[in-house]
């Protein structure tokens, strides 16, 4: 084995180390306690992202007047469902969804990362900020998208919704074909964090 | 807007030079030691035994002196390492632990060393 493998090793069991000693002796004076570190990131793991926005998205699928009610009122709708609460309160009070259609293609940009649809998307993805990205987008969308490897034909109509303060975008990616035997669970696990910015589509497993 | 400390405290790291690692709309974690690492020193954020700006500055401050040690071959980088440095300086200079303890039971395998 080489070095530079070892290194690596050596490091995993060393930090390992570290952070037990310092979860042991914050334990010990009764700073935390061995739930703590489950308990907030609890947050991330359950509570907030994507795996939210795939249960609303595979709903929409499954019951197209639910769909059309999730288009009309988004937070009303959002709120029918059993979701984690402040998804349509609070940080997603001014949810909107867009919903792609054969001929429409929509794609969510935003200047702000506090303005990300968070509860339903998760946190962004690293270029998701960067101000090249967010002015392309908006200035050539198909070209951006091209580059996702998604090149969306001419006849199919592009929108581009810059999320802000006032209102948070996600997508409702078309239901992809050959997924009619799915049930709805199956069909959350086809809705992708990127397909709900619509940098990508959803696809079938 | 951002109610909840966890949301606004990683909100704000996003597009800075210590921006986490994520992966499909999640903290990105390659072990346990690293899920630790964060959820420890979020967690004493949260409940006020530091705030979270300084031991970001803290990072800011590790990762820089890494980028400067290591000007052209970034191999061995990994983000958590820098964060378990910052959290260790973060909860000595806090006072919530003293070197001496932590090297203590650190043992002599290794070295728990903040700067």
């Amino acid at each position: 084995m080489s070095e530079r493998f070892k290194y690596r090793e050596d490091r995993e069991a060393h930090n390992a180390a570290r952070v037990r000693a310092l979860e042991a002796l914050l334990i010990k004076k009764g700073i935390i306690t061995d739930r703590t570190v489950d308990t907030v990131l609890e947050y991330f793991e359950t509570k907030m992202g994507p795996f939210n926005g795939a249960k609303i998205v595979a709903r929409a699928w499954v019951d197209p007047d639910f769909k059309r009610r999730l288009i009309e009122d988004t937070p009303k709708a959002i709120a029918e469902l059993d979701l984690p609460d402040g998804m349509a309160g609070a940080e997603g009070e001014h949810m909107r969804a867009v919903a792609n259609a054969p001929g429409i293609h929509n794609l969510i940009i935003c200047t702000l990362c506090s303005c990300y649809p968070w509860p339903v998307l998760g946190l962004p993805p690293y270029w998701y900020k960067d101000p090249t990205f967010r002015s392309r987008a908006a200035r050539e969308p198909r070209a951006v998208l091209a580059e996702f490897g998604l090149p969306i034909s001419e006849e199919v109509e592009v929108k581009v919704w810059d999320s802000s303060a006032q209102i948070r975008w996600f997508v409702v990616p078309e239901r992809p074909a050959g997924t009619e035997s799915l049930s709805e669970m199956e069909l959350e696990a086809l809705v992708t964090p990127e397909a709900m910015m619509g940098v990508a589509v959803a696809k079938a497993a | 807007m951002l109610t909840q400390f966890e949301h606004f405290a990683v909100a704000e790291m996003l597009g800075k030079p210590d921006s986490p690692p994520r992966a499909n709309g999640t903290l990105c974690f390659g072990s346990e030691w690293e899920r630790t690492s964060f959820g420890i020193a979020l967690a004493l954020a949260k409940e006020g035994y530091f705030e979270w700006d300084d031991f970001r500055d803290e990072l800011i401050a590790s990762i820089g002196k890494w980028e400067g040690d290591h000007p052209s071959d970034h191999s061995s980088w990994n983000y958590y390492d820098q964060f378990l440095t910052a959290l260790e300086s973060a909860v000595v200079k806090t006072n919530l632990l003293a070197i001496s303890e932590i090297r203590e039971l650190f043992g002599v395998s290794g070295q728990a060393n903040p700067q």
